[in-house]
């Protein structure tokens, strides 16, 4: 008992496989039968996301998606949600950076009652000008609660300052009260006759289906949605120059929130699986370098950790932790000590394993349920990636080699180039800042605009 | 829908249940110690949850880091969680670290009281600390969480404290109380232990017995249970908190988990305000809309649960024609009850969430070990969905009733700044427990 056990080969992922077929609007299926739980999962991902909304009406596509679901085919707002209840089904919309989706969760037997209020929500929306004026209300003081949340503040700020006003990810996806304001019933109206067509789209189901009747259980609820003209996405505006020191006053808060960022790359890189190695030993685990320092070596946080946001554009890096406010500056320090640490010493073989079987066992765990696998196929359908993706990627991880990750981490890990982001007590935190040798910092407020110091 | 399990007993008294589903090459194993904040005692808040941190803090053979070091190695990953009833143990990684799992189990479950040091005490201590901050006090509405029980419950009920606990008393733990509490709780006969995912019934057993089967037999610690709590007059608190808008809060004490009336007061819950049709939605949010949100919820605990009800006020609208609003629907549904239409679609909404929650290899594993402490078996899926099935109408306004006859507090959070700062404001450090709050490691 006192040495470890041995532990046995890693098992070999076996590859989930969908089946596939097209509707005859163009609408490709991907299905995958399980029966663990008498439920059937749908996903219906449209490839289009907020990056769509323009400058001027920032936040329109998650607009849109919110109000879909408000009544659709015969039936009103509620009694869209009295006969959704009814079946135990949950329908929910939303809208990311990059795509747009509908999500469907319903026990067995009401497969088909559950798809055709989908199909009645995706086909036969209201959109009534009534809903949205209710709607939109409620929206715009979502936001303004937004800023009572310091984690929120964070993340809005960082896309800010990461990506610029001029690029669709510096805009936040829910949008802004002043945009949400201007936005029309009209210019929802469009963004769905626009964007969500079935030739748009690819829809996945999984868990507990019959499988002699799905193809024409579909065609039968989407089969009348006709196709439209679709548009590529304009080009991505570079990343503009960074500060180095952002900060957003939160008087008295008893944490600050330190964001380091960087750029990244998109999500069809050839260095993804790589830096997905990088990153699970940066700060990606729990004994990852990043909490292995600040949270149990120096006890200044709950957890700090890294991650990189591979999307249809190139997306950031961010290291973050919540920390004590007293040792706001001491936790900046260690942050860039770790990111230096990286470009200078390589990857150690067990660090290599560990972010290998890590990767493996995340795969596999995203592939365990219903709901996970309907997921990670709408996503690989999203970026247009082969459905034998998991395998594809477990195996490049195998190729990957101490010398390839010191190179990544030289092109993608900048610590001296990075812009740090706080949310805190400035009064509290500014001096030690100062004392680290970082310049004023750029002040913002907590919807992200620029004050004068 | 059932869970297929075997279960047995080790002489020591630890209750093994070994659920096998081959749709992943995944294994995970689950650890139920009967022991949450409920179990603390005074001058000692918080301990069973920062005793949870310290499991992590290295064992005779396999010493700090190691616990989570070996296991992230080989692709696991673990956590565990403390509520006032109970903490769990989990990990969940490839099927080749069974072994690996219920050796690092075993090992710190038998040597954990022999290495623990200050300075890992220190650490962790710290850590807690800075999840209290994340988790209450930089969160909105958070002060509101830490209060509501330490008024409820008054101060000899083990649910009066926060699960997190309060600074003073973190700061006031030692080694020598850390080991105490080791020794009394922390003993196969006080624990249940799930194994589930992909793996051999016969093997696992036999890797059950060699690693926790030497282990001594000692008594499941028995504590005497607590007097059922009233609240015996009415309260009425204000509180100001870093909001945007005003939000109002009732709460009654309800039936204990599974006791009579439990399931009722869940579908209760969603009738009132359980999604886009539930009644407070529909009054306030709605047609009147003079609210941003509203909840209803039944916090089902072992020694007795507690009723919420909640609305946030739209700006510019007054919390009092709010807490009118919610007042009138909350007497409509006690004296007529619901219909027979909104406790199909509760109880179908019920149902298919708890369905959806059994794909995750990891939820049935923790479920087992659930019904097996609370029920004495794991077979309790049935016996649990059949309480829902048998409610009428009837039964969901009586249940309702009966809590609203109570004795109730009604808690507002008011905007810090330009709001008037009310009496009997909690000092965010000093406050009572969370509804079923879980820390989380």
């Amino acid at each position: 008992m006192a040495q470890p056990p041995p532990v046995g080969p890693l098992p070999r992922l076996e590859p989930t496989r969908p089946t596939r077929f097209v509707l005859s609007n163009g609408l490709e299926v991907l299905a995958v039968r399980r029966e663990v739980a008498p439920l059937v999962a749908v996903n219906v991902m449209f490839r289009v996301g907020s990056d769509a909304d323009g400058p001027e009406l920032v936040g329109l596509g998650s607009s849109t998606a919110d109000l879909l679901d408000e009544g659709a085919g015969a039936r009103d707002p509620l009694q869209m949600a009295e006969d959704l209840e009814q079946l135990g089904a949950d329908l929910w919309l939303g809208c990311g950076r990059d795509g747009s989706q509908l999500s469907l969760q319903v026990p067995r037997k009401g497969f088909e009652a559950g798809l055709a209020m989908a199909a009645d929500v995706l086909l036969r929306p209201r959109l009534g000008a009534d809903d949205w004026a209710r709607v939109r209300h409620d929206r715009l003081t979502g936001l303004a609660q937004r800023r009572d949340q310091a984690e929120a503040v964070a993340s809005l700020v960082s896309d800010r300052v990461l990506y610029g006003d001029a690029h669709p990810y510096g805009r936040s996806s829910e949008g802004f009260e002043r945009t949400v304001a201007r936005i029309e019933i009209d210019d929802i109206r469009r963004f769905h006759a626009t964007h969500y067509r079935p030739n748009n789209a690819a829809l996945v189901v999984a868990g507990d289906f019959d499988e002699a009747e799905l193809q024409g259980q579909l065609e039968a609820a989407l089969g009348a949605w006709a196709p439209g003209p679709t548009t590529a996405p304009a080009p991505s505006p570079p990343f503009p120059a960074r500060p180095r020191l952002v900060l957003v006053d939160r008087p008295a808060a008893p944490q600050s929130i330190v964001r380091i960022l960087s750029p990244g790359t998109d999500r069809l890189s050839p260095d993804r699986p790589a830096l997905s190695m990088l990153n699970a030993v940066l700060g990606g685990s729990f004994t990852s370098r990043l909490n292995f320092n600040l949270r149990e070596q120096k006890g200044y946080t709950y957890g700090a950790g890294s991650s990189f946001s591979f999307l249809r554009r190139p997306g950031g890096f961010a290291a973050r932790a919540a920390v004590f406010t007293e040792v706001t500056a001491a936790a900046v320090t260690e942050f860039l000590v770790e990111l230096r640490a990286v470009r200078e010493r390589p990857f150690t073989d067990d660090e290599r394993t560990k972010a290998r079987a890590m990767l493996l066992d995340r795969v596999a765990e995203g592939l365990a349920t219903s709901g996970g696998i309907s997921a990670t196929f709408a996503e690989l359908s999203l970026y247009g990636l082969p459905l034998d993706e998991p395998e594809r990627f477990i195996a490049a991880l195998e190729r990957v080699t101490a010398a390839d990750l010191l190179a990544l981490a030289r092109k993608y890990i900048d610590p001296e180039g990075a812009c740090i982001v706080i949310v805190g007590d400035r009064a509290a935190i500014e001096p030690g800042l100062r004392a680290l040798g970082l310049p004023a910092p750029e002040l913002r407020d907590a919807d992200g605009e620029r004050l004068s110091s | 829908m059932k869970i297929e399990f075997e279960t047995f007993a080790l002489a020591n008294g630890l209750t093994v249940i070994l659920h096998v589903d081959r749709g992943s090459p995944l294994v995970a194993v689950n650890l139920w110690y009967h022991v949450g904040s409920k179990d603390e005692a005074p001058g000692r808040t918080g301990f069973a949850h920062l005793f949870e941190h310290l499991m992590f803090m290295g064992s005779k053979h396999a010493p700090y880091p190691s616990f989570d070091a070996i296991m992230e190695s080989w692709g696991g990953h673990n956590n565990g969680t403390t509520s006032n009833d109970r903490t769990n143990y989990y990990e969940i990684g490839p099927r080749n670290l069974l072994e690996t799992f219920l050796w690092l189990e075993a090992d710190r479950l038998a040597t954990l009281a022999e290495v623990i040091t200050e300075e890992e005490l220190e650490k962790q201590r710290k850590v807690v600390l800075n999840e209290r901050r994340q988790s209450y006090e930089n969160r909105p509405y958070g002060r509101t969480e830490l209060r509501v029980p330490e008024i409820m419950y008054p101060p000899t009920h083990p649910y009066h404290w926060p699960t997190i606990g309060s600074h003073a008393d973190l700061e006031a733990a030692s080694v020598a109380d850390v080991r105490q509490f080791f020794e009394r709780f922390y003993r196969p006969s006080n624990a249940s232990l799930t194994i589930a995912g992909d793996f051999e019934p016969a093997a696992a057993r036999a890797l059950v017995e060699k690693y926790f089967g030497w282990q001594a037999k000692r008594e499941a610690p028995r504590l005497p249970a607590p007097a059922a709590p009233v609240l015996a007059e009415d309260r009425d608190e204000t509180l100001s908190d870093r909001v945007q808008l005003p939000r109002l809060r009732l709460c009654w004490h309800a039936p204990a988990l599974f006791a009579p009336g439990d399931a009722e007061l869940d579908l209760a819950a969603h009738v009132l305000g359980g999604g886009k049709s539930s009644r407070l939605y529909r009054a306030l949010v709605f047609d009147q809309r003079i609210a941003q949100d509203v909840f209803a919820f039944q916090s089902s605990q072992r020694l007795g649960s507690l009723f919420h009800v909640g609305s946030t006020a739209k700006p510019d609208r007054a919390l009092a024609d709010v807490g009118r609003a919610v007042e009138e629907q909350l007497e409509r549904l006690a004296h007529d009850g619901p219909s027979a239409a909104e406790v199909d679609r509760a109880r179908n909404t019920h149902l298919a969430d708890f369905y959806k929650s059994l794909d995750h290899l990891q939820t049935r594993a923790d479920l087992l070990n659930h019904y097996q402490y609370l029920l004495g078996d794991p077979a309790g899926v049935e016996r649990d969905v059949a309480r829902y099935e048998a409610a009428t109408p009837a039964s969901v306004r009586d249940a309702f009733a009966a809590v609203l006859a109570q004795r109730r507090l009604v808690i507002r959070t008011i905007p810090e700044a330009g709001g008037e700062t009310a009496a009997g404001e909690a000092a965010p450090g000093e406050a009572g427990g969370e509804h079923g709050a879980e820390a989380t490691t």
